[in-house]
């Protein structure tokens, strides 16, 4: 969580007289960013242990839509692009995932990879029209393979199951782990969880993710200072699909099952309002992104069975009216308001 | 010893042609300015120059073609383009702005003495390197690009407008430092620019540039005694 409101922070200095960076505050930023992270991973740790089962088993989905955010933020976030087909990738990881467990019966850690890899190379296909097209006429573009997702996973049925869908068997802890199934599940996504954030932070730090943010913020002075505008906006989709595929994959460890109306164009539009009510652009969006997708929707349910979509749209009408620049925006403005020692 | 060499540069939008067979040469180190009324096609000629349009004719930079490749790769081959508007990077930091600027150059240890010396030609920029570029003045932004643009260590550098809506003091020292920058460096500069006086003061050379053709070159006291350039740019009569 090095810097939880990029943009917000941006806007406050736009407002803010100039500061010069002072070493030792930098330092003692750097100390405070290194012990909440320890705290987080203490508490991360600890959760699966004090929590029953079913909580458990939401804390991970959490974790699994984090990282499929992770990868959408990177896209919509930093490379300035739309998606509105993020779910079909996600289902790409599921399915990959799933079929290589139940026709190939490969151990489940090797379907990581290449469900990851499918994804990569599906955005990569997908990111070609991303390189001429924009704005509404790409969102349209995404929305579509999203669309035609679902009839094509129905109609070859000896791969994928149908509509039926497959049920496999979850990955089971091993005996020196003493893990009960929950808990195993949830330390795996973990790991992929966190190894999928520094992967993303040290992509975002990288000459890659200065040609990125160069491309967002200007895109025809990215492309005369030298940065290769096909190039990167192919790769930008490629990199994004591949979390998502990656976050399908886990989707598919934790659930045991996947069908094809499990990866409806609802799953593409809300990891988009996820990512937008968590926080666009910053790193702690996808974490409050997946808080999200995981939980509002049923809270919209019990709060009115009959029409939960207008319960789901009008919370996310109220989030954006509180916090506009998306919940982390909001978190770090309150972090702000709380008084610091010197 | 001729280094810019363009011939018969056409170039346009869409079926739209603004520029009509432009022809220039400019001197290895020489500072080079483009006159002309609004529309006439300057800031497309820089365009055409740097790759952001493509353009038909010969542009050759120290004996290698140029001609119709992609700004990337012209930026590869030592074209630096200060655009019009100045193509700030208003969300990332002066620091990353300028880090950018290097992009073509991949790292190296180079790099933080090239920061030290675009902080050498604009101090100012020094003390805002953790601001975000969208926070700084016109004239800071102005410093900004054409910083950024030195990042890249150019063999041309284009300089679109530099004074736009500068106030004239923050004017006259940008071109004092684009001036220092051309004598230190040996840069080839090529910039377009309205207040002819201060343009006419730092350039070899001049051409006008009326509807998408040249109308007028010479050197920089040529063009400066030419009554019609008087009357139209520099706003008196000789
Ligand atoms: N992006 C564009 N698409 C279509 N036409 C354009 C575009 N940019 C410029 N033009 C047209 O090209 C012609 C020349 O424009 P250009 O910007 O090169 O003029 P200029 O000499 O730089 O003028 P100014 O002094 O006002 O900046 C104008 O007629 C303009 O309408
Ligand atoms: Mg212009």
């Amino acid at each position: 969580m090095s810097n939880p409101t990029e943009t917000d922070a941006a806007q406050e200095r736009t407002a803010a007289p100039p500061t010069p960076p002072r070493p030792a505050e930098w330092w003692r930023s750097a100390r405070r960013q290194w012990a909440a992270a320890a705290v987080l991973a203490a508490a991360a740790c600890y959760a699966p242990f004090q929590l029953v089962p079913f909580h458990v088993f939401q804390l991970t989905m959490v974790l699994v839509y984090a990282v499929a955010l992770l990868g959408l933020n990177l896209l919509v976030g930093h490379a300035g692009q739309i998606s509105l087909g993020h779910g079909a990738f996600f289902a790409v990881g599921a399915y990959t995932a799933a079929i290589l467990f139940d026709r190939w019966a490969l151990p489940y850690p090797l379907t990581l990879p290449v469900a990851a890899g499918a994804a990569f190379l599906l955005g990569l296909a997908f990111g070609v029209p991303a390189m001429r097209l924009r704005g509404l006429y790409l969102a349209l573009v995404t929305l579509a393979i999203a669309i035609f997702l679902v009839p094509l996973l129905k109609r070859f049925e000896e791969l994928t199951g149908g509509s039926m869908g497959l049920t496999l068997a979850k990955p089971a802890p091993p005996a020196w782990s003493g893990l009960a199934e929950d808990q195993w599940l949830y330390f795996l996504t973990l790991v992929v969880a966190v190894a999928a954030f520094l992967l993303c932070v040290g992509l975002l730090r990288s000459r890659v993710g200065r040609a990125l943010h160069a491309i967002r913020d200007n895109e025809g002075a990215a492309e005369v200072m030298g940065v290769r505008l096909s190039v990167h906006k192919t790769l930008a989709f490629a990199w994004s699909a591949m979390f998502a595929g990656t976050a399908g994959c886990l989707y598919t460890w934790v659930i045991g099952f996947v069908s094809p109306d499990s990866f409806t164009v609802n799953l593409s539009i809300t990891l988009l309002a996820g990512l937008v009510v968590g926080g666009l652009g910053s790193l702690s969006g996808p974490v409050l992104g997946g808080l999200f997708v995981m939980f509002v929707p049923g809270i919209a349910q019990d709060i009115n069975d009959a029409a939960p979509g207008v319960i789901f749209g009008l919370l996310i009408i109220a989030v954006m009216y509180v916090a506009p620049t998306g919940l982390a925006g909001l978190a770090g403005r309150l972090l702000r308001k709380i008084p610091r020692k010197e | 010893m001729t280094h810019l060499v363009v011939k018969d540069l056409t170039a346009g939008y869409g079926d739209a042609r603004v520029l009509h067979g432009v022809g220039l040469t400019v001197g290895e180190g020489e500072i080079c300015a483009i006159l002309g009324p609004n529309g006439a096609g300057k800031t497309t000629l820089l365009r055409a120059l740097s790759g952001m349009i493509r353009a038909r004719g010969t542009v050759t930079l120290g004996g290698a073609d140029l001609t119709g490749h992609p700004p990337d790769t012209l930026a590869r081959q030592g074209v630096a383009h200060v655009p019009e508007g100045r193509g700030t990077f208003m969300p990332l930091t002066v620091e990353e702005n300028l880090r950018l600027g290097a992009y073509v150059r991949r790292r190296g240890p180079e790099l933080e003495a090239d920061l030290d010396r675009i902080h050498g030609y604009f101090p100012v920029l020094k003390t805002r390197l953790k601001q975000a570029a969208g926070s700084l003045s016109g004239g800071e932004q102005q410093m900004l690009a054409i910083g950024r643009a030195l990042m890249s260590r150019p063999r041309l550098l284009l300089l679109d407008e530099p004074s736009l809506g500068l106030a004239p003091l923050v004017t006259r020292e940008l071109f004092r430092i684009v001036q220092a920058i051309n004598a230190e460096e040996r840069t080839t500069v090529v910039v377009v620019e309205q207040n002819a006086h201060l343009a006419l003061g730092i350039a070899q050379q001049a051409h006008v540039l009326e509807t998408g053709r040249i109308v007028l070159s010479g050197t920089a006291e040529e063009i400066r005694a030419d009554e019609q350039v008087a009357q139209s740019y520099l706003g008196y009569r000789v």
